[in-house]
């Protein structure tokens, strides 16, 4: 009786051993990692997710809310789940899911696909929601495992390309499990204390399973519902994650999108530099410019002044002969009729005079003329020289000869005979 | 007192100002005064690319929690 009395001191309620072999599970197995297919995936009321996870030996039967459940789920599908294993109040084996992802190159391409297809229905990847990145870009989150190669290079890159910028780093994971919960609370954190004007979630190259976390409906969805512009640089440029096509913008690679948040200081030296000599020459050909107005237009003034100048000459010049013109007709001209006719008188008395001279010249002319000796010889007549006496020589000048004579005899003419 | 321009205003500030030189805004009277003014903002520009340097600050925050 004894025996059976401790028997039943030291026995279990159902219900409490139920529960202290679910705190001894939990002690043990506080999160356990289990890889598997997915067989009898089922939804619940809307609310509960079952499915087994097996393998070619084993099955162990899983649960987890839906809203915990970030990927599509398919029979057949490979999967590793997180969660702690558990009794159930009806003594049932089962595992309690928090995390489900898939691995394997089918399932991540099934899962990717699946997920793809119901984010497009809704909208989220809709190029019109798209923020273009800021121009004037001075605060910048960055959301990356500072201990990545990716990092490293985009931090590198910037600041080889540009200064004067304040960059946030939330540090997170960016595979795994863990990962899209770690970047999901980094974009609430930068969306929250709103001082960055850019997101920049960056994470190189890796396996499809290692960028995979990107994948993840619930970061996707943050990505696509934050406030505040975000870029992606993830993996190479070959991979695209669902977080690249929520995105605003999309690098393809740590290293891209540092060249597309940045400008190029050198590029931009080289702009300026150009600028400045292309304005120096411009406001030198506005003034070579200005130059040929001004002479184009003191060229025209000065050929109008003196198209207007010799106008005004030839109007003078006519102006003056017509002046000319009076004068001489009421001046000149009647003086000059005046003086004319005083000339005309005076001339006609020169020559009455002059007539009257030559008469007298041509009768003493003609006098003398008649008492010339030729004359008088060429009458017949001769010149006797000499002492006219009896005896005595005279010379007789005839016309033609010239003759010694003796007088003879001297008698006295008588005029009245 | 002049207004404290980040790099990238300084850049598009000088965008602004060379292309007034091509604009029907443009007036030769101005032009030495402008062209004085975007040299000198050149100058500005080209001294902060050589200085400024980017801040990078790693948040104390822990994201795993």
């Amino acid at each position: 009786m004894k025996n059976n009395q401790s028997l039943r001191d030291d026995s279990f309620t159902p219900t409490e051993f139920i529960s202290v072999v679910n705190q001894t599970l939990d002690y043990a197995y506080s999160s356990v990692l289990i890889t598997g297919e997915v067989a009898s995936y089922k939804v619940n009321q809307g609310k509960w997710v079952f499915f087994d996870l097996k393998d070619e030996e084993s099955s162990i039967s899983c649960f987890m809310p839906l809203w915990d459940l970030r990927m599509p789920l398919e029979d057949g599908m490979k999967v590793i789940v997180r969660g702690v294993p558990k009794i159930t109040k009806w003594g049932k084996f089962s595992f309690t899911v928090s995390v489900v992802k898939p691995v394997g190159e089918g399932s991540l391409k099934k899962a990717y696909e699946l997920l793809k297809k119901k984010l497009e229905a809704e909208g989220i990847f809709d190029q019109a929601k798209k923020r273009p990145i800021p121009e004037d870009l001075t605060k910048l989150g960055v959301i990356s495992s500072t201990g990545a190669a990716g990092y490293a290079d985009f931090v590198k890159i910037i600041n080889a390309r540009w200064g004067g910028m304040k960059v946030f780093v939330a540090h997170t994971q960016v595979q795994g499990l863990d990962a899209p919960d770690q970047i999901i609370r980094a974009l609430q954190y930068f969306n929250e204390h709103g001082n960055v004007q850019m997101i920049a979630i960056l994470r190189g190259g890796g396996s499809a399973d290692d960028l995979s976390c990107f994948n993840d409906e619930a970061l996707v969805r943050a990505i696509a519902a934050s406030k505040i512009p975000v870029i992606t640089g993830i993996g190479h440029e070959v991979d695209e994650s669902l977080s690249d096509l929520a995105a605003d913008v999309r690098a393809s690679t740590p290293s891209n999108a540092a060249e597309m948040l940045t400008r190029d200081r050198a590029e931009i030296k080289g702009k300026i530099i150009r600028s400045v000599g292309r304005i120096s020459q411009i406001t030198l050909q506005e003034i070579e410019r200005a130059l040929a107005d001004s002479r184009s237009s003191i060229e025209g003034i000065m050929k109008k002044s003196l198209e207007q100048i010799n106008l005004a000459r030839q109007q003078n010049v006519a102006q003056l002969r017509r002046a000319n013109s009076l004068i001489k007709a009421k001046y000149i001209d009647p003086v000059l009729e005046s003086n004319r006719e005083k000339i005309r008188r005076s001339l006609e008395r020169i020559k009455t005079e002059y007539e009257r001279i030559k008469n007298s010249i041509e009768q003493k002319s003609k006098l003398l003329e008649a008492l010339n000796p030729e004359t008088i010889l060429s009458q017949g007549y001769a010149i006797i020289a000499g002492k006219i006496s009896p005896g005595s020589v005279v010379k007789i000048t005839t016309l033609q000869q010239i003759i010694d004579a003796e007088v003879k005899k001297i008698e006295e003419r008588n005029n009245n005979e | 007192m002049s207004e404290k321009l980040t790099l990238n205003q300084k850049i598009n500030k000088l965008d602004g100002e060379v292309e007034w030189f091509y604009s029907d805004d443009f007036k030769l009277e101005e032009a030495a005064k402008k062209y004085k003014a975007a040299v000198a903002l050149a100058k500005d520009i080209e001294s902060d690319l050589n200085e400024l340097k980017n801040e990078i600050e790693v948040l104390s925050e822990d994201f795993s929690k």
